[in-house]
Parts: structure tokens; C-alpha cells; sequence
């Protein structure tokens, strides 16, 4: 049952997966061209806000139902998209199958996590962390808390023992938060994946000269397209075709408009990785002790 | 005044000889002029060429410092910066590959190097101060050793053989294949 890690302890951290309003909504828009054949649903990450997350997705799900053939309702989602830590998750409880990755920015379709300081703190290595304030991203973020809790650990520093306090920004745009917390100096030291550091650099919202990076993680997989394991395999291929064959170009009709879908999802294209290439987290998950590992 | 046919023919071999006269002139100055413009020509482009060069190695020395020190997000991001002001530069693209080669990020280092060669062969010829031949050789073997190995194990996998296809390039880049 794909949903089932929301029973999990981490299902108060709020991490959920926005459900089947986002192809309501494409078709709700009006659709002159409804494809025939199976009705599924995509479970979309919400990473902000529900309405962000709508908008950013509707061109994406309009696109793979005209390529696909698909239409989407309400129900038990067939497809997911989250982060790669989520995938590993429904992965590992529901049988979850790999679709494809996104791709964005330096690393394509990976991501690091980095631990940051600002350059006149006088931090300088990792071990300059220890009783100092820190602060996290999400908690099931794999670049913004898991890969950096790991850092630490592997560096012999226990998060929960060896800093003054660590902490999480409450609502949305944690990642943001994260950086300005640090630059504002409420915090000492930051859990920032590179991802943020390379977009809020290139946006002008901080200057890469401002920050000293003290430890970077392995490089491991971005956000991730999954299918649930029955999902029919002749669809999961035209979906799978459909993702990595999307051009920068490629637009859909969105309330009369045409859109970017590549723009509009904030992907580059995507990638199609090995479900191997995923190792790397599950074995960071395992020695933090994150789901879908977690004993107590 | 009259001309017989004595005087006309001298008449006429003082014109051939005086044509003769003008055309070698016209011949040997032409000739000269294009030798000296010619010199001036390969020089002006070996100056350009070396400013270039300093230009390039000037701009893309603090990314190289960061690099050399180890600092290689740091090194990514100010890379970023220069892009921003000067898109395009295959020379960006070239220090790009070898940081993401650095960082264990092989298709896309691959990638990078590729973009860069696509704008400029230099980075290719042994000749040029730019040249990166030894480090482009080295992710070639990498690449088909690590991408092709993946390659051949998931034959289905498209984005695995769009990255070999890409060390391919590499390989007959170096091999002396142009665009």
C-alpha cells in the first residue's frame, strides 16, 4: 500500500503527497482532446504549498496525459513524484517502481548536501561545528537533513549530543529559511543542499563569497518519478518515454495559454537512473537511522 | 609625318615591351604587398590568440585557486557567476568537466567537456596552451570503463547510451575527428 509510510512517526513532519487535484484541475480547465483509456492518478511531493505545487505540476500532468493517453481522477495514485529519500521509502513498503529522475542544476540528476558557515564565523572545518547552533532543512530531505545528519556522523560528531542545539524551520521554503537563518546569524552553521546554494546564488538572494562550505556530502539522486508496482507496464513505458523525451521547448495548453512544462515543473529534463544508483541513500538512511530503517 | 611599316612595327615592340614593364611592376608589388599582409595577418591572429589565452586564464583563476585548494562547490558557484557574464565560454565548460569529474559526476563532467569541444578544438590539440588532451583521455577511459560497463549491463537505458555516446565524441575528438 504506497500509502503507508504516512503511519510512520514522520508523518508529523507534514511531508505528504498532494493527490489527485492536480489532474482534476487539468481537466476541470477544459481538455478538447481527452485521451481514452486507463484513469490514474500522480502523487505529487508538496514541497511549498499546495497551490505552488499545483501550478508548477499542471503542465507536466497535462503533457504526460497527451503523450501517455491517460486520463487522471481521484483514487489510489499510480505514479508518484517525490524526493529520493520518499522514493526509497515507498520503495521499500509498497514496492514502488522507478520511473525517472529529474535533473537540475550542476549535478543533473543528483544533488549533495553541504554544511555551511558564514565566511567571518571563524568555522572553518567540520570539526569547528561541535557546540555550535545549527540548522536543518526538512527532516526527510535528503539534501537538506539526511546527507548532512551523515556527514556528521561519519565525521564522529553526533548531532544530538556534540552541537549547542540544531533545529528546523517551521512552514514553507525551509531551504530558504535555512540560508537566511544563517546569514541573518540566528544559527551558526547550516544544513544547505547545493541545489539552493547554486539557485539562490544565481536569483541574487546570497553571494557564494558570504559562506565557507565545511563538508559536502556524496553526490545521490534528485527528486524521482516512481510507479506503483501494478501499474500497467505498456503505460509505464509510454510515461517513462514521455519524461525523457521532454525538450526544453516542449509546451501545453494550460487556461488557454501555452506553457513550458520543463519551466513550469523547475526541471531540466529528466534521467533515467538505475534503482542501484539509490543504494547510496538507503545506506545513509540506515546509519541515521531514517526510514524505512528506522528501529527504536 | 609619315610611318612605313619599319616604324610601326618598332612602335609596336616599344608598346609590348612598356605593357611587359607594367605587368611585372603591378605583378611584384602585388606579390609583395600580400606576403607582408600575410605576415601581418599570422601575427595579429597570434596576438590575439595569446591575449586570449591570458584573458582566459586571468578570468578563470579564481575558479582554478578554489579548485586547487579543494573547494570545489565553492569553485562551481563562482564558475556560475562567470557564466552569467560571459555565456558560452567554451573555457568555462572545459573547468566545469573537470570539477564534476572531480566529484564523481561522470556523464555530466562527459557532458560538460563535450560543450566545450563543440566550441573550441583547442582544448584537443597538443599544440595549443590550452590543451587538455591528458585530462580528456583520462575520462575517456573512465567513461568506458564506468558508463559503458553500466551501458552493456542495461541495454534498455537510454539515458546510459546517450552518455557513452557522448564519450564516443570524446574519443574521436581526440582521435583527430572534427565537428
Amino acid at each position: 500500500m504506497l500509502l503507508n509510510f504516512f503511519r510512520s512517526p514522520f508523518s508529523s513532519l507534514r511531508l505528504s503527497l498532494l493527490l489527485a487535484a492536480v489532474p482534476a484541475l487539468l481537466f476541470l480547465a477544459g481538455c478538447d482532446r481527452e485521451p481514452q483509456g486507463p484513469v490514474l492518478k500522480i502523487g505529487y511531493m508538496n514541497c511549498n504549498n499546495e497551490q505552488e505545487t499545483m501550478q508548477r505540476f499542471a503542465p507536466l500532468t497535462r503533457y504526460l496525459s497527451e503523450q501517455a493517453g491517460v486520463r487522471f481522477e481521484a483514487g489510489e495514485f499510480a505514479l508518484t513524484h517525490t524526493n529520493s529519500l520518499l522514493y526509497i521509502v515507498l520503495q521499500h513498503n509498497a514496492g514502488l517502481k522507478l520511473v525517472a529522475a529529474d535533473k537540475r542544476g550542476h549535478f543533473g540528476a543528483r544533488s549533495a548536501g553541504t554544511l555551511i558557515a558564514r565566511k567571518d564565523s571563524g568555522i572553518r572545518t567540520l570539526e569547528d561545528i561541535r557546540g555550535k547552533r545549527l540548522v536543518f532543512g526538512p527532516a526527510m530531505a535528503p539534501t537538506g537533513y539526511l546527507a548532512q545528519y551523515d556527514l556528521m556522523l561519519n565525521a564522529g560528531i553526533d548531532p544530538e549530543t556534540d552541537l549547542a542545539y540544531y533545529a528546523i524551520p517551521s512552514g514553507s521554503f525551509k531551504h530558504e529559511k535555512v540560508l537566511y537563518g544563517l546569514y541573518f546569524g540566528a544559527f551558526d552553521v547550516a544544513a544547505a543542499p547545493a541545489l539552493d546554494l547554486e539557485l539562490m546564488a544565481a536569483d541574487g538572494k546570497i553571494n557564494p563569497d558570504d559562506f565557507v562550505v565545511l563538508a559536502q556530502s556524496p553526490m545521490i539522486p534528485y527528486c524521482t518519478f516512481g510507479s506503483s508496482a501494478d501499474l500497467d507496464p505498456a503505460i509505464l513505458a509510454r510515461v517513462r518515454k514521455a519524461l525523457l523525451g521532454l525538450k526544453t521547448q516542449d509546451t501545453v495548453e494550460i487556461d488557454g495559454e501555452r506553457v513550458k512544462v520543463l519551466q513550469s515543473a523547475w526541471v531540466e529534463g529528466f534521467e533515467e537512473l538505475l534503482d542501484s544508483d539509490y543504494d547510496i541513500i538507503r545506506d545513509m538512511a540506515r546509519r541515521t537511522n531514517m526510514p524505512p530503517y528506522q528501529t527504536f | 609625318m609619315t610611318f612605313d611599316r619599319f616604324d610601326r612595327f618598332h612602335g609596336l615592340l616599344l608598346l609590348l615591351v612598356a605593357g611587359g614593364l607594367v605587368l611585372l611592376l603591378a605583378v611584384a608589388e602585388s606579390g609583395g604587398g600580400r606576403s607582408a599582409a600575410g605576415v601581418d595577418k599570422a601575427m595579429e591572429q597570434d596576438l590575439d590568440y595569446q591575449a586570449r589565452v591570458a584573458f582566459v586564464q586571468k578570468l578563470y583563476g579564481p575558479v582554478e585557486d578554489l579548485r586547487r585548494d579543494g573547494q570545489l562547490q565553492q569553485a562551481l558557484l563562482k564558475l556560475d557567476e562567470l557564466e552569467r557574464r560571459y555565456p558560452g565560454e567554451a573555457h568555462g565548460f572545459i573547468l566545469r568537466g573537470e570539477i564534476l569529474s572531480r566529484m564523481g559526476v561522470l556523464a555530466e563532467a562527459v557532458a560538460s567537456y563535450v560543450a566545450a569541444l563543440r566550441l573550441n578544438g583547442d582544448y584537443v590539440d597538443a599544440r595549443s596552451p590550452l590543451s587538455r588532451q591528458t585530462e580528456i583521455r583520462q575520462l575517456v577511459d573512465d567513461g568506458l570503463r564506468i558508463l559503458g560497463g553500466q551501458a552493456r549491463s542495461h541495454p534498455e537505458n537510454v539515458s546510459l547510451a546517450a552518455a557513452v555516446k557522448n564519450v564516443h565524441y570524446l574519443q574521436s575528438r581526440l582521435a583527430g575527428g572534427c565537428e
